[in-house]
Formats: C-alpha cells, sequence, structure tokens
C-alpha cells in the first residue's frame, strides 16, 4: 500500500522524487498547505472508492495514519 | 434582485461583505445588512466573548440577517462557534481552513454554513460535509488568499458542485458584479470597497492608502510561510519581502507582523502596520454609505445584465 500512496502523494503534491515512509509528516516534510491536502484526499478517494470525512483530515497527518485510516475503511492493504 | 443565495439567506441583493479580521465589526456589518446586503462580523482572533458583544450590538442597529465570519486558525474557534450558536446568528462564513468539525452542531442549529474556498477540491468536499454555499475566493483579494484567480476559480467551481457558489476576490463595483453573474455565481462577496465604507471604523490614513492605491500597488508576502497574504505595500512589506528572499526565520517573520494588522486599522499606521486590500483598490476611489454603494452597483449591474 505505501508504495502506491507514495506514488499519489508525489503525483498530488509536486514533491519530486523524495523518500516517502510511514512517518512522513505533510505539513512538516512536505510542505502540503490545506489546499494540497484536499487534493490528496480527492485522489485516495477515487483511488480507494472510499469516503474520506473531511472532519477526519485532521487526525491524518503522516502517510503512516492515512493508511491506518484507510484500513479502517476496509481497503486491503 | 432575487438569486439562490437571497433566497437562502433572506436578503434584498446578493451583496455579501468580507469578514476582515478587525474591519469587520458590528458598524459596517450592521450598515450592509441593513443596506440590504449581508454584513458579516469577522471573528478573527477575537475572544469568544468579544465576538458575542459583537453579535449583541449588531442587533441593536439591524433587525436584517447577518453572519458571522469564523476563522478557523483561530486558538478560540470552538468558543466561537458555539456563541454564534447560543446568539442564534443565521449565517457563518469560514476561513483559513477546514470547517467539517464544526458542520454538525451548526446545522442542527439551523446556521447557515458557507465556507470560504480556494480550490476546486475543497468546494466539493464542503459540499459534501453539509455546506448551504460556498464562497469562491480568488487570489486577487486582500488579506489570506490561495492562487487561483476569480476569473478561472469560480467557474469551475460552479461546475464541480451542486450548491450556490459566491464570488469573491476583485470585485468592487457593477461590472465585476454582473460579470461574476455569468461566471455562474449566485452572488458576490466583497471586502476591500466596505474598507472604505463611511459607516467602517478603519483609521482614515488607512482608507486613505486604499483611496489612493493603483493597480499594482499590492504585494503579496508570507507565501514562503504557506500563509500569503496580499496587502498594500509600505515600509512594512518591503522589509518582510527583504527577510523572506533572505531566508529568515518564521519567528522574525512574525515578529514583524505582530500587531500590524491593528496597528493600520486601529492607530492608521500606514508604515509599519499592514494594509491588507485586494487588487481591486486601485478602482476605489471614494467613501461612500453602504447604502450608497450597494444601490450604484446593483444599479450598473442590472443594467448590463439586461443588455
Amino acid at each position: 500500500m505505501l508504495e502506491r500512496i507514495a506514488e499519489i502523494i508525489k503525483e498530488q503534491l509536486n514533491v519530486g522524487d523524495v523518500e516517502i515512509t510511514a512517518e512522513t509528516k505533510f505539513k512538516e516534510d512536505l510542505e502540503a498547505d490545506s489546499l494540497d491536502l484536499f487534493e490528496l484526499v480527492m485522489a485516495l478517494e477515487e483511488e480507494y472508492d472510499v469516503e474520506i470525512d473531511s472532519s477526519d483530515l485532521e487526525k491524518i497527518t503522516t502517510v503512516g495514519a492515512v493508511m491506518d485510516y484507510l484500513k479502517d475503511k476496509g481497503v486491503e492493504a | 434582485m432575487e438569486t439562490k443565495i437571497t433566497k437562502l439567506l433572506g436578503i434584498k441583493y446578493p451583496i455579501i461583505q468580507g469578514g476582515m479580521a478587525w474591519v469587520a465589526e458590528y458598524h459596517l456589518a450592521a450598515a450592509v445588512s441593513n443596506a440590504g446586503g449581508l454584513g458579516i462580523i469577522g471573528a478573527a482572533s477575537a475572544p469568544a466573548e468579544i465576538v458575542r458583544e459583537q453579535i449583541r450590538k449588531t442587533k441593536e442597529l439591524t433587525d436584517k440577517p447577518f453572519g458571522v465570519n469564523v476563522m478557523l486558525m483561530n486558538p478560540n474557534a470552538e468558543e466561537v462557534a458555539k456563541v454564534v450558536i447560543e446568539e442564534g446568528v443565521k449565517v457563518v462564513t469560514t476561513g483559513a481552513g477546514n470547517p467539517a468539525k464544526f458542520m454538525g452542531a451548526w446545522k442542527e442549529a439551523g446556521v447557515k454554513v458557507i465556507p470560504v474556498v480556494a480550490s476546486v477540491a475543497m468546494a466539493k468536499l464542503m459540499e459534501r460535509a453539509g455546506a448551504d454555499a460556498v464562497v469562491a475566493e480568488g487570489t486577487e483579494s486582500g488579506g489570506h488568499i490561495g492562487s487561483a484567480t476569480t476569473m478561472t476559480l469560480v467557474p469551475q467551481v460552479v461546475d464541480a458542485v451542486n450548491i450556490p457558489v459566491i464570488a469573491a476576490g476583485g470585485i468592487a463595483d457593477g461590472r465585476g458584479f454582473a460579470a461574476a453573474m455569468m461566471l455562474g455565481a449566485e452572488a458576490v462577496q466583497m471586502g476591500t470597497r466596505f474598507v472604505v465604507a463611511k459607516e467602517s471604523i478603519v483609521h482614515a490614513n488607512y482608507k486613505e492608502q486604499v483611496i489612493k492605491a493603483k493597480d499594482i500597488d499590492s504585494v503579496i508576502t508570507g507565501t514562503s510561510t504557506g500563509h500569503p497574504v496580499r496587502q498594500i505595500r509600505n515600509k512594512m512589506t518591503k522589509e518582510y519581502l527583504r527577510l523572506e528572499k533572505e531566508g529568515a526565520s518564521l519567528e522574525d517573520l512574525e515578529y514583524l507582523t505582530l500587531g500590524a494588522l491593528r496597528k493600520a486599522v486601529i492607530d492608521g499606521d500606514v508604515v509599519n502596520g499592514t494594509l491588507m486590500a485586494g487588487q481591486i483598490a486601485g478602482l476605489i476611489d471614494k467613501e461612500m454609505t453602504c447604502q450608497e454603494m450597494i444601490e450604484e452597483i446593483m444599479t450598473q449591474a442590472k443594467e448590463l445584465l439586461n443588455k
């Protein structure tokens, strides 16, 4: 899952070829602002066919948190 | 003029006043509402009890609908969100963040929720979270801004959502109003024009700078911090941009702007203060009452739209 999510992040946030791990923080490490996160949510929803509640956004601060969130929503790892 | 927004909010004209920090206090909000638009109290970073007082004072001056802009980066946002409900405010606009966590409580209390958005993705997610309308705000605006222009953002948001869209950024007269309608908006939000309203408590020096400003007199500071702000250039912005270019720390930059908006709006320090204003400031050339402004805009817009 990490590999695919990393691809989506790189594409959405235009961060180039950086290393993305479960610990990567969107704001601090990738300099994503709130608008970037909305773009990312739309892309993840499309990829995994889930609905990400906007009120959950503040909990999703790292790549690992995204993976946990998606797993909770029933997405297969 | 009747649009989806005038019906939704129970107002006469589809003109909404921006929730500008320090500027959007009760005198201005009440004057805009009394003139048939929707006045807005800008809660900015004010403590919740100050916001309550502002709401009560607005009610003393108008029996028309008005709203409160809740700035979500404000550490007091949660309390302000509650005060809005307790005081029976009918409309909330939100800025600087994601209002989703307050949406449930507001909707339950019958508050109409209108987030300010700067992208299509944000507009779509806000619609899904229950927003009644969105303000699509272009980068022409004063204060905190996104990067898409009003001309490009408004039609794209209109196409992406089924709720009404309010256009903001660069609108100050009947031509801008009519253009926004052509882009599919159901109302406009204006900030800079109302800064120089006769009823606005903004210091005369600040108003003079807005009136004197030309088309290219605004600059964007803070791009490096992730929170870009459009304002009229002065000694402070020159220093800020120099520091920013040199890669100064966030602390140094914040030190420069600490209290700077208050300094400009209240104390009239137009040299060291923050003169937030949109690019349309160049078009604004005199102080008028809110009533005069709104009537003038609507007369001009109706003429253009009926052509």
